[in-house]
């Protein structure tokens, strides 16, 4: 068991300004591990809200802090932001006193594959998964390549555990499209989880008007956007269609999260 | 432990510190009672015992709109929030002014260092980069419209640092901007993309 009262936890994330839910799960996470007690302390930052990136180190108490990227894959945020604004030298930084200790996105972990597979069965119970094509949905444009690429990754994990009759990515923006989920699936049901760190405009809105569970309504990302998930199952194109939140909003992610300290500790030999 | 701002800010409620933003802390029986300074005297408040309560309270405004800067003067009233400990009234702070003890804090030890405009927007890259064609006077018109509307006391200048040190009303914990938020820069690169659409 982690122990680190002589530790900080810094949790980063993108944030929204107009969106609460973006920040919503890296908030529950963090509330999660300060009720454990592993850290001395659990701050939260984020790009586009409060505390800022730039602000978030003037909350520290600790001299030993560890910063987890609550990102799905890495990329730009991960290796260009981040560490500009947090001004770190790289994995270690040592800067007046303190030493702080840049740990991989969560979207990293290899739990990942278990998070994924766990939320497709709580969202589809009694589903057998030998008549199911399960749907990992990413963004996928160029900007995000590397979360197309961890998409990519989790669905080869997940079909080498040969659970699902077929396990298959999908995309907002390229091919294969989310649009087209009833062409390329072949199984009675399908099971479609967002493959993001929170929900959105995104889940909320965009994927479900995709996949033809919801019409083009402005404003379905308010607060009421998350009744998309408590109407499954949806009965359209001759199939049966589960549709789960982002895997982001999964309580384990905290576990996830003390996973990269961890890990951290492993490559650096604390 | 380094820096103690749970200390720090015992330290000031000790010294009669009782305001921060558009919040007024009263010692009471259970602790220490937050709420809403235009409450004070109300009686008919809904009443909240854990810190959490704070980022619920903070999230939106009166209207329902989410408040990604929380130190809009939108705080909803019609709470009052009792807390039983020091630490948890800092955790509530850190949820109703995100950073604004810390910065505080900081800036009593001399830490708190002001990054004039020119250097935020220099750094950006993607999206971002673009607001390095800001100029003077579209910046003079952001900050006045954009950081009118804000509570924070702003540290920094244009391009060089601000040299006077402000002097604080007493019994208030000021909340302290020591380089321009994310939503100025955001702003900042619709003012230039806008100013160049109008030119082609």
């Amino acid at each position: 068991m982690l122990a680190k009262p002589d530790s900080a936890l810094v949790i980063v994330g993108h944030g929204s300004t107009v969106n609460p839910d973006s920040s919503a799960p890296t908030f529950d996470h963090a509330e999660a591990l300060r009720v454990r007690g592993v850290f001395g302390e659990v701050h939260c930052a984020f790009w586009k809200e409060e505390p800022s990136f730039r602000q978030v180190l003037h909350m520290v108490g600790r001299d030993d802090i560890y910063v987890v990227p609550n990102f799905i894959s890495e990329g730009y945020f991960t290796t260009t932001v981040i560490p500009r604004e947090l001004e770190l030298d790289g994995a270690l930084t040592r800067r007046g006193g303190r030493v702080i200790k840049y740990c991989e996105p969560t979207g990293n972990d290899p739990r990942m594959t278990d998070l994924l597979l766990r939320r497709a069965a709580e969202i589809a119970p009694g589903v057998d998964p030998a008549q199911t094509s399960l749907l990992i949905v990413g963004h996928g444009t160029g900007l995000n390549e590397n979360s197309a690429v961890a998409a990519k990754r989790e669905v080869e994990r997940i079909a080498a555990r040969g659970l699902y009759a077929e396990v298959l990515n999908a995309y907002m923006e390229e091919e294969p499209l989310i649009a087209k989920w009833d062409e390329y699936s072949t199984q009675p049901n399908v099971v479609v989880v967002p493959f993001f760190i929170s929900d959105g405009l995104h889940s909320y809105e965009d994927i479900p008007v995709l996949l033809g569970i919801a019409g083009a309504s402005p404003g379905a990302a308010s607060a009421g956007g998350r009744e998309v998930f408590q109407r499954n199952p949806y009965h359209l194109r001759g199939r049966t269609l589960f549709y789960a939140s982002a895997i982001g909003t999964e309580p384990l992610f905290a576990d996830v999260i003390l996973e990269q300290v961890a890990a951290f500790d492993a490559v650096h030999a604390a | 432990m380094s820096r103690d701002v749970e200390k720090a800010l015992a330290d000031w409620l000790a010294g009669g510190g009782d305001r921060i933003g558009e919040i007024v802390i009263a010692r009471v029986p259970e602790g220490w009672e937050l709420r809403h300074a235009e409450d004070a005297g109300h009686a008919d408040l809904a009443l909240h015992a854990q810190p959490e309560a704070a980022r619920h309270l903070a999230n939106l405004d009166a209207a329902g709109n989410f408040r990604p800067l929380k130190t809009v003067p939108t705080l909803v009233r019609g709470w009052r929030l009792v807390l039983g400990d020091i630490a948890a009234v800092r955790r509530a702070l850190d949820y109703f002014y995100p950073a604004m003890t810390g910065a505080w804090l900081s800036h009593t030890r001399g830490e708190l260092v002001p990054v004039v405009l020119r250097e935020t927007l220099g750094r950006q890259t993607g999206m971002y980069r673009v607001t390095q064609k800001l100029t003077d006077p579209q910046a003079r018109e952001l900050i006045d419209r954009v950081c009118a509307g804000c509570l924070k006391h702003r540290l920094w200048e244009i391009a060089a640092a601000n040299p006077s040190s402000p002097a604080f009303p007493a019994g208030s914990l000021p909340l302290l901007c020591h380089e321009a938020c994310n939503l100025l820069v955001a702003q900042a690169r619709e003012v230039v993309k806008k100013a160049e659409r109008a030119v082609t």
